[in-house]
C-alpha cells in the first residue's frame, strides 16, 4: 500500500516538477484549456439564467384585461359582475385609468429621462384595466380563459402576462441543446489538445522512457506520470476558467444591476455558482485524463515497438 | 541461473544472426562472450535480458522460461539484472545523481533509502564528488562508471555489461575491470561481452565464444572466483 503511494506521490511531484521547469508553456496550455471550458459555461449560464427568469414568469398566472378608451362606467359595471360570475377566476382587481396615470407618475419620478417624457405627455392615455388571477395555472387552461374574456363587450384586449414567457422558454430550450452541442464539441478539442501535449512530452522523454523499460518499469511505471500530467492539466484549466467565469459575472451583474434597478427588481447572477465550478472542473480532469490516456497507450506502442 | 537450450535468433529479414546455442551460467561464475562485430554478442545478451526473444529454443532464467513469461512479469525479471549498455544510455537532461536514482525509482524504493544508495554506489564507482555534474561533462571513462552505478544500485545479482571497455583507453579499460571484479568477488554474477583481447589476458575467466553466430569455443571452468583453470584465447 505505501508503496503503491509512493508511486503515485512521486509520479505527481515529477509532473509537478517538470510543469514547473516549464512554467510558461504549461501556464500557455493551461490557459487554452481555460479558455475552452469558459465558452460553453459563459453559454449555459446565460441560458440557465435566462429559462430561471422566464420560469419565474410562467408561474404568474396574471391576465391583464385592458378595456376599451373610451369604455363607459355602465360597461365597467357589467363587465366587473361578469368576472365576479366567472368560475375560473379566483380575484381580480380593477385599476382606473386614473389611478395607473398617477402609478406611473409616481414610478418615474426617479428617472428623469422616463418623467420627462410623461409630463409631456398632454392627456392620459392608459386604459381602464382589470388584473384577474386565474384559479388554474395550467398554460391550455389560461389561454382558454384569455380568449373568453377577449370576447366580452368593451374588452380591448386580453393579455396573458405569461405568453412572452413561455415563447422564450421554448427558445431557450433550443438555446439548451445548442450549448450542449458546443460543450460536447469543446470537449473533443479538449481531449485532443491535451492528448497531443503529452504525446509531445513523451517524445521528448523518450530517452528515459526507453531506458526505464530496459531495466526493469512496468507499463503503469511509464504511464501513469504522463496520466497525471493530462488530469492536472485539466485540473489547473478547470480552477484558472473559474476564476475567469467569477471575473466575467462579477463584470455582469454591475451591468445587470443597472438594468435591475429600471425594472425595479434585483435580479443577479450568482457569482459563486460552486457547482458549475466543480462540475466544470471534475469534466476537465475526466477528460484530460482520458486525453493523455488515449495518446500515451499510443506512442507507447510505438516506442515498444521500435 | 541462465540456461540457454538449441537457442536460435533471426530478426525479420536477416539470417540466423545465433544458431543451436546452448550452455549454462552458474550463479557467481564471472563469463565473457567475445566475438567479433556482429558476431552476436549484443544479441546474446539481449536474450538474457528478455529485451529480444529466442526465434527457437529455450533461454531459461532462474528456472523461468523467458519466452512463456507474460507480459507483465517481464519487467519484474529485468529488475534481476544490472545492464550496462554499448551506448551508455544515460539521460543527458539530468545530473549523475538523478540518472543513478532511476531504477530504484523503478523498484519503488523510498526517496531517502534511495539517496543513501545512490551515493554508496557513486562511491564504488568513485564518482561521489561528481552527484550534481551533469553526464555530458564527463569523460567516456567516468560516463562507463556512471552507467555501471546505474546498473548496481538495485544490487541486482546479475550484471550484464556490453562490451564496456570498448571505447576506452587502456588505463581506462582496466579501472573498469577492476570494479567488475570487485561485484564478482562479493557474489554477483557478471556477464559481458568484449571484441578485446586485451582485457582477457588480465582476467582469466570463463569465456564463451562466438563465431557467425555459433558457440564454438566454449571453455567451461570450475567455477569459483579464483580458480583459473580455463583457458584463455
Amino acid at each position: 500500500m505505501s508503496h503503491w503511494l509512493n508511486h503515485h506521490l512521486q509520479a505527481i511531484k515529477l509532473v509537478l516538477s517538470r510543469m514547473r521547469s516549464n512554467a510558461l508553456s504549461s501556464f500557455i496550455i493551461c490557459l487554452v484549456i481555460s479558455v475552452a471550458l469558459c465558452l460553453p459555461s459563459l453559454f449555459y449560464l446565460g441560458v440557465d439564467n435566462l429559462s430561471k427568469l422566464s420560469q419565474h414568469m410562467q408561474n404568474e398566472t396574471e391576465i391583464s384585461l385592458f378595456l376599451k378608451l373610451d369604455t363607459s362606467s355602465e360597461t365597467i359595471a357589467q363587465i366587473d359582475s361578469a368576472l365576479s360570475q366567472n368560475p375560473d377566476i379566483l380575484e381580480y382587481h380593477f385599476v382606473s385609468k386614473d389611478q395607473a396615470w398617477q402609478q406611473l407618475q409616481l414610478k418615474s419620478k426617479d428617472n428623469a429621462d422616463i418623467s420627462n417624457a410623461v409630463n409631456h405627455l398632454a392627456s392620459n392615455p392608459l386604459p381602464d384595466a382589470f388584473f384577474i388571477q386565474a384559479k388554474s395555472a395550467q398554460p391550455e387552461q389560461l389561454e382558454a380563459l384569455r380568449s373568453s374574456l377577449q370576447n366580452i363587450e368593451g374588452v380591448g384586449q386580453a393579455l396573458l402576462n405569461a405568453e412572452w414567457a413561455k415563447r422564450l422558454a421554448t427558445l431557450l430550450s433550443i438555446g439548451k441543446q445548442f450549448v450542449f452541442f458546443v460543450a460536447l464539441l469543446l470537449a473533443v478539442v479538449l481531449l485532443v489538445m491535451i492528448g497531443n501535449t503529452v504525446r509531445m512530452q513523451i517524445l521528448t522523454q523518450k530517452d528515459e522512457i526507453e531506458v526505464s523499460y530496459l531495466i526493469g518499469a512496468t507499463n503503469s511505471f511509464i504511464k501513469i506520470p504522463f496520466l497525471y500530467a493530462g488530469a492536472l492539466y485539466g485540473l489547473f484549466g478547470g480552477i484558472l476558467s473559474s476564476i475567469m467565469i467569477t471575473a466575467m459575472i462579477m463584470t455582469f451583474n454591475q451591468s445587470i444591476a443597472e438594468i435591475s434597478h429600471l425594472y425595479s427588481s434585483d435580479f443577479s447572477l450568482r457569482v459563486l455558482n460552486l457547482q458549475l465550478y466543480v462540475s466544470v472542473t471534475a469534466i476537465a480532469i475526466i477528460i484530460g485524463w482520458i486525453g493523455a490516456y488515449l495518446s500515451v497507450s499510443r506512442a507507447l506502442s510505438v516506442i515498444r515497438i521500435k | 541461473m541462465i540456461q540457454f537450450d538449441n537457442v536460435s535468433k533471426r530478426y525479420p529479414g536477416s539470417d540466423e544472426i545465433l544458431k543451436n546455442i546452448s550452455f549454462n551460467i552458474d550463479a557467481g561464475e564471472f563469463v565473457f562472450i567475445t566475438g567479433h562485430s556482429g558476431a552476436g554478442k549484443s544479441t546474446l545478451l539481449k536474450l538474457i535480458a528478455a529485451t529480444e526473444l529466442p526465434t527457437r529454443g529455450t533461454v531459461l532464467v532462474a528456472n523461468q522460461n523467458v519466452s512463456q513469461l507474460k507480459a507483465w512479469a517481464i519487467p519484474f525479471l529485468r529488475r534481476r539484472f544490472g545492464l550496462i549498455f554499448q551506448d551508455h544510455k544515460l539521460l543527458f537532461d539530468r545530473n549523475c545523481f538523478e540518472n543513478v536514482i532511476l531504477p530504484l525509482r523503478i523498484n519503488g524504493i523510498a526517496e531517502q533509502e534511495a539517496a543513501k544508495r545512490v551515493r554508496a554506489a557513486l562511491d564504488k564507482v568513485g564518482l561521489l564528488n561528481k552527484e550534481k555534474t551533469m553526464p555530458i561533462t564527463l569523460s567516456g571513462g567516468e560516463q562507463q562508471r556512471l552507467a555501471i552505478a546505474r546498473a548496481v544500485v538495485s544490487r541486482p545479482t546479475i550484471l550484464l555489461a556490453d562490451e564496456p571497455t570498448g571505447n576506452l583507453d587502456a588505463d581506462y579499460a582496466t579501472e573498469i575491470m577492476n570494479i567488475f571484479n570487485a561485484f564478482h568477488q562479493v557474489g554477483v554474477t557478471v556477464i559481458m561481452s568484449t571484441h578485446d583481447a586485451l582485457g582477457l589476458s588480465a582476467n582469466k575467466k570463463r569465456v564463451l565464444h562466438l563465431n557467425q553466430g555459433v558457440l564454438t569455443d566454449t571453455t567451461q571452468s570450475q567455477f569459483g572466483s579464483n580458480l583459473n583453470t580455463e583457458t584463455s584465447l
